[in-house]
């Protein structure tokens, strides 16, 4: 079979949907229905193999697996399907991921329509320039509407949803039509397997036993073990170790891979600062003349400081964070020290899920404990010599009198939601100092709205508090606009008369008063007794604006001695001491990490 | 020859109260118990042989509820340690006893058998309180059982009293310290509430409602001065006596003397080394070897649990009797630690002594686990 051949027989797609229309599960049945995972094997999601992912029922990395299928024509397909997240965080992973394919199965959800992240996805394969398919899901489901769905992919994407498949990935019910329709509507990859080899990095992730595993798509050329790349963004070159494809429980290895196809690559790569996502790999005898254009560069939208509960662990911290950025490329971070948490990284990340999501992954793949900061958002300051700065932690915000305008951005945010909500949602849009752009309405149920919110806002549980008055049934969207000057100050807490740095963060002058007093009550809560009288107070400058008291610690003693059990008493002074070991010494008061996480933590109560 | 103190642990109580968390099986009793004072016979007479050099200047019955056993069980007990141990004259012989469970004629018979010390559970003088804490008996009961205490000669009695429990107050509590003290016992001991995990009380979290640090400090205070106005003197932190009736027996435990414990659960301090007995009754009624936890105290731990114990009573460190066992000067080894503790007031030295002020007491904890190195 010559190349050309081979190519035509290939199929390079993504699923992409809004988050829980159904994405993962319709991955799990294209396994099935084409035997790459039989039906022993087969567990639920069976893509999103991180833990964290199947607790949470939510895609957070995209996935890519190889299957062989055999269609209705009688030839034989191989298809390369990458499953993608659906939150709005993670738009990044998606274009990356439909940057090595050639179409895209679009999944809607047949009870509940169009959503945000279908369009924003959407407008990213099309972006991409790739082929839609829609795929309207669910449709056992008594509330299912397929033929009013389709209407809405027509009128709202303006793509042709006629005759497109409409299944349930629940049951399995139609799935043959989604395999015909990507042998059918997608087209095959084109690409020259005798040109000079040029590949595009679209994901990679660190292996203790392999080192950096990268996965290409192959634009041109061909790659075989054994032979000398070149990453051309990078420089850095190695002798391949092994090429492949990836198969649903892992690598499988081949002599070569080719032009049209997505596979890995091995090559003994320790440095995970060599292998970046969006590179270009190519021979180091015969390079391609041009590199692919890469990604456009992830802009964080929300910043935090992450420091370990144990200071000790800061190399520890500093090594973990390199690994997850490489199977995370939003992820970037900075080494920041704290008077209060001592030495830790500035994180930046796409979202606020992003952030709990790379948390959570540090303390369970890496076994960490951390302290993790408020989040904040990138402010711009131009400073009263003319100068401007971008603030991305509050503890280098400059004092009031330097500051000629303060500039903070502005996110434009869509938010689809049934009719009935649209008061209460106008209302959190308004109260989170949102400007009102229009309102679209979708079909007689439903709405899309359209706001300019400020991002540290929207960080401020702007996400939970749409939820609860929707329930449930709002969807949001956003990208990031301008920044525009804004009134904003600087909130300042101090324990016992002396400030926290790790405490102090940036807020709207109209809000400052009802957060300060929330956080003065939290911290109340939350710090244990001391031996003395511990006065919290909240700070804009110079000026209190809250304060609160700790009274001081008068009980901690064990009364009774126990027949003479000493051993018992000794160990629970052991234990004491122990703990103490533990706290964070803020100032002249120790508190718990436990303690200092829980004023952090974001309100989920209101 | 070296001075020993004996204690026996009673493991049986009509009822669980809902705090406790010490070895008792409730509801258990009958043939159990016979066995079990057969098992404590046979493991004094065992153990004597280890004690030649020493003379026993105490015994404890604790529980449990010790008046559960009958006369004769208790008979058998003494007469086992008169045969194997030089036991002697003047001897401290205390039981603790539950309102409710011995009437006049057994307390007669118990004190001639040679207990002389009677502590009786009262822990609240009022009604709620006591039914909060699952206790089977009223304060009339307890009353009643001092007075039969009285009229069978016991003239040294003690009463255990608790704080912190739920319902109370300061104000109900006063009027628990002052219907006591009313009936003038030599001794009041007056424990604070610990939950603990595995007790009724542990399983209701946060169900449970409890008067809250500054309420228990009030009452820990209001029972400090309280007493010493009514000449009760805080001999520890929890203890109080008249001049000359502080229990001798747990003295020992504060002051690192050596003890015996005899009973599931018992725990001892004996040759340099601190064991203990498994809560495991059927093993131990078999004969099986039960002994947990035993280990040779080092000398720095030594240190360490000397302060630990000796900072419970009032007494405090004598910096001489410090220097004399450990070669080293108190101040030289805690004295800087102690510095802001001292500063504060939590923490009093003065005539080569160095003790808790009552505030501190009531911190102790704190301030030891700081302070002590583990």
């Amino acid at each position: 079979m010559s190349n050309g051949e081979k190519q035509k027989n290939i199929r390079n797609f993504s699923i992409i949907a809004h988050i829980d229309h159904g994405k993962s599960t319709l991955a799990d049945r294209i396994l099935e229905a084409t035997q790459t995972v039989s039906k022993r094997d087969m567990e639920e999601q069976i893509l999103d193999n991180m833990d964290l992912e199947k607790e949470r029922g939510i895609t957070i990395k995209a996935r890519a697996v190889r299957l062989e299928y055999t269609a209705d024509d009688g030839e034989n397909y191989v298809f390369n399907l990458i499953d993608t997240p659906g939150h709005v965080d993670f738009n990044y992973e998606v274009s990356r991921s439909l940057n090595a394919c050639d179409g895209a199965l679009l999944v809607v959800d047949a009870t509940q329509g169009i959503e945000a992240q279908t369009l924003a996805n959407a407008y990213l394969a099309v972006d991409s320039d790739l082929e839609i398919v829609p795929v309207i899901n669910k449709i056992d489901l008594p509330s299912a509407d397929p033929d009013k769905v389709r209407g809405e992919i027509e009128d709202v994407i303006g793509i042709p949803a006629e005759g497109c498949p409409a299944v349930s990935a629940k049951t399995g019910l139609n799935i043959e039509q989604v395999l015909e329709a990507v042998v059918r509507d997608i087209p095959a990859p084109v690409g020259d397997s005798t040109a000079p080899l040029k590949a595009l990095i679209f994901d990679s992730y660190y292996d203790s036993y392999l080192g950096v595993v990268v996965y290409v798509r192959i634009l041109d050329g061909t790659l075989r073990s054994g032979e000398r790349i070149k990453l051309m963004n990078t420089g850095a070159e190695f002798d391949v170790v092994d090429v492949g494809y990836m198969a649903p429980f892992g690598l499988k290895k081949a002599e070569e891979i080719k032009a049209g196809e997505v596979g890995y690559i091995t090559a003994s790569i320790k440095n995970i600062g060599d292998t970046r996502v969006g590179d270009t790999v190519t021979h180091a005898e015969r390079p391609t003349s041009e590199a692919c254009p890469g990604f456009k560069a992830v802009q964080p939208m929300v910043y935090a400081g992450i420091y370990p509960a144990d200071g000790a662990k800061y190399g520890d911290l500093r090594d973990a964070l390199e690994k997850l950025q490489l199977n995370d490329a939003a992820l970037i971070f900075e080494p920041e020290t704290s008077i209060a948490l001592g030495f830790g990284f500035r994180c930046g990340f796409l979202g606020l899920l992003h952030m709990e999501i790379i948390e959570e992954r540090l303390e369970r793949e890496f076994n960490l404990d951390l302290i993790t900061t408020a989040p904040s958002v990138i402010y711009k300051i131009k400073k009263k010599g003319g100068e401007t700065v971008r603030i991305d932690n509050p503890s280098n915000y400059p004092s009031a009198d330097e500051i000629e305008i303060a500039y903070e951005p502005i996110v434009k945010a869509s938010i689809i939601t049934p009719t009935e909500y649209v008061g209460g949602l106008m209302d959190l849009c308004q109260d989170r100092r949102g400007t009102f752009h229009d309102m679209k309405y979708i079909d007689a149920q439903r709405v899309e709205l359209h706001y300019d919110l400020p991002l540290n806002e929207i960080i401020y549980d702007f996400f939970d508090a749409l939820k609860s008055r929707s329930r449930g049934y709002a969807s949001l969207d956003y990208e990031l606009g301008d920044y525009v000057p804004s009134k904003l100050v600087k909130l300042d807490f101090l324990l016992n008369g002396e400030q926290v740095d790790a405490l102090s963060f940036i807020v709207h002058e109209d809000k400052a008063y009802g957060r300060a007093r929330k956080i003065a009550e939290k911290l109340k809560d939350n710090i244990p007794r001391q031996l003395f009288e511990v006065p919290i107070q909240a700070a804009i400058g110079s000026k209190i604006i809250a304060r609160e008291t700790v009274k001081a610690m008068r009980k901690d003693v064990l009364a009774k001695c126990y027949g003479g059990d000493i051993t018992r008493k000794k160990k629970l002074l052991e234990k004491q001491k122990e703990g103490k070991k533990k706290m964070r010494q803020l100032g002249s008061v120790q508190v718990s990490p436990e303690a200092f996480m829980a004023v952090l933590k974001l309100d989920d109560d209101n | 020859m070296s001075k020993l103190g004996i204690y026996i642990h009673v493991p049986f109580c009509l009822q669980k109260c809902n705090y406790c968390d010490f070895c008792s099986f409730a509801g258990r009793g009958g043939e159990l118990i016979s066995e079990y004072v057969s098992a404590l016979c046979r493991d004094i007479g065992r153990a004597a042989q280890l004690c030649g050099g020493y003379s026993v200047d105490t015994v404890y019955f604790g529980g449990g509820t010790p008046t559960l056993l009958t006369v004769r069980d208790f008979e058998r007990i003494l007469c086992a340690l008169t045969e194997n141990f030089s036991i002697e004259s003047g001897c401290e012989v205390s039981s603790e006893c539950n309102p409710a469970t011995a009437d006049l004629q057994y307390l007669r018979e118990l004190r001639s058998l040679g207990v002389d010390r009677l502590s009786i559970g009262l822990q609240s003088a009022n009604e709620n309180e006591l039914r909060a804490l699952g206790r089977i008996h009223s304060y009339a009961d307890f009353v009643e059982t001092y007075g039969n205490a009285r009229a069978a000669g016991f003239e040294n009695i003690s009463a255990d009293l608790m704080y912190g429990i739920p319902e109370q107050t300061v104000e109900s509590f006063s009027h628990t310290l002052d219907s006591l003290t009313s009936l003038a016992p030599e001794h009041i001991s007056a424990y604070g509430l610990k939950v603990e995990e595995g007790t009724p009380f542990g399983r209701m979290k946060e169900g449970l409602i409890l008067p809250d640090e500054d309420a228990e400090y009030d009452m820990y205070m209001l029972c400090t001065e309280y007493l010493a106005a009514r000449g009760y003197g805080k001999y520890e932190i929890s203890n109080f006596a008249r001049a000359g009736y502080e229990s001798r027996h747990n003295i020992k435990y504060w002051r690192g003397e050596e003890y015996l414990g005899f009973g599931v659960s018992a725990h001892s301090y004996f040759g340099g080394e601190r064991f203990a007995n498994s809560r495991d009754i059927d093993r131990y009624i078999r004969g099986l070897d039960i002994t947990e936890e035993r280990r040779v105290i080092s000398p720095a731990e030594r240190m360490t649990e000397y302060v630990m114990l000796r900072m419970r009573m009032s007494e405090g460190v004598a910096h001489s009797d410090f220097y004399e066992r450990f070669g080293r000067g108190f101040q030289s080894v805690y004295g800087e630690r102690l510095a802001k503790y001292t500063d504060m007031g939590y923490v009093v030295t003065e005539n080569c002594r160095t003790r808790f002020s009552d505030k501190g007491f009531f911190i102790s904890n704190y301030i030891l686990s700081d302070i002590l190195d583990f």
